[in-house]
């Protein structure tokens, strides 16, 4: 890398040029991807992001449940966790980013992290596997993050049918669950855009969820 | 509740072998394991200001990769990738500069009418993608 002054660049004096306002970032929005290990998260992160998926390492800590067995205080481990992410230039003021969750069901503080801010989540659901959304259908629940859970067709048929899934996950009225291929970019965007149009009802001003 | 445990009876806190050719992480941070604004959002736009161009001559190591990568506006979490840091380490060190001046940080809107004009946007712009 070059961290020498860039030479193209040469810079008046200080005297002669006008006070130079910063220039504004763009606006970030995030929309987080949730679900059981192996269940098409980063596939889907692949197929709608503008660059290849970026992996970053983030601790994680969470504090064990049991007794640490060589003492009597609780265990405090931190994990590393290989967090993926992509993102869409929307256009030229917005940068929509789009995280994946960390494949296993353990939630340590990580998880406040990474919704903070989120305009909403897609819980992916595998059928065969219902019970590995449940952690994080609670967990928006919980946090009152609008999400929209999608079942990954990955033979391109449904095993279940859609009001099973929802009586399984006991999941209200007002979230939708769709159908949806991880692997097809336009099958992606459709489910963020549901995600999205979940997001703006319970945004809209007076509504139960708008304040945080 | 928490699923198998690969790590071991000595946990995975035990497990961690020092790497001799690296600084450990948070030696980069002063010790600080948190950023000074702690609830800086992985997705917050950085942009390098004026003001912190002008100090680059001036910067060394990360601190000088930040400033120079953030000429173009980039997220926390794309600043720990780019330069290969920990996620923590990162929001730290971008925390620190934003506190300095040598950044300037946008991060997400929370105004509930504002972040819904954002979201019918991004919406339109969904509906755009080729």
């Amino acid at each position: 890398m070059d961290w020498t002054t860039s030479p193209e660049s040469p810079r008046p004096p200080p005297s002669a040029r006008p006070p130079v306002p910063d220039r504004r970032p763009p606006i970030p929005v995030k929309i987080v991807i949730a679900g059981g290990f192996g269940v098409g998260k980063t596939t889907a992160v692949a197929a709608i992001s503008e660059i290849p998926v970026l992996t970053t390492e983030a601790a994680m800590t969470e504090v064990a449940a049991e007794i640490d067995r060589t003492g009597h205080t609780p265990a405090k481990t931190v994990t590393t966790v290989a967090l993926d992410f992509g993102r869409i230039t929307i256009d030229s003021e917005i940068k929509l980013y789009i995280f994946g969750t960390p494949g296993q069901d353990r939630f340590g503080f990580m998880w406040r992290d990474l919704t903070e801010g989120a305009l909403g989540a897609l819980v992916i659901v595998d059928t065969r596997r219902l019970n590995d959304c449940y952690p994080a259908v609670d967990y928006f629940e919980k946090v009152g993050l609008p999400f929209v859970v999608a079942v990954n067709l990955f033979d391109g048929k449904l095993d279940h049918d859609l009001a099973d899934v929802r009586w399984a996950l006991a999941i209200g009225g007002s979230t939708p669950v769709i159908t949806f291929d991880a692997r097809a970019r336009h099958s992606v965007r459709d489910a963020l855009v549901a995600v999205l149009r979940r997001a703006l009802i319970e945004t809209t001003p007076g509504s139960a969820h708008s304040g945080r | 509740m928490t699923g198998e445990d690969a790590s071991g009876p000595t946990g995975a806190g035990q497990s961690w072998q020092p790497d001799p050719t690296r600084l450990p992480p948070y030696l980069l941070t002063g010790g600080r394991a948190r950023p000074i604004d702690d609830n800086l959002e992985i997705e917050a736009q950085v942009m390098t200001t004026v003001a912190g161009r002008g100090e680059l001559p001036r910067l060394h190591f990360e601190i000088r990769d930040i400033v120079a990568l953030c000429a173009e506006p980039h997220a926390v979490a794309e600043v720990a990738v780019r330069l290969g840091m920990h996620l923590g380490v990162a929001r730290v060190l971008v925390g620190d500069l934003v506190a300095t001046g040598h950044l300037t940080v946008r991060r997400p809107e929370l105004d509930p009418t504002m972040r819904a004009q954002i979201i019918e946007r991004v919406i339109r712009g969904l509906d755009n993608l080729a």
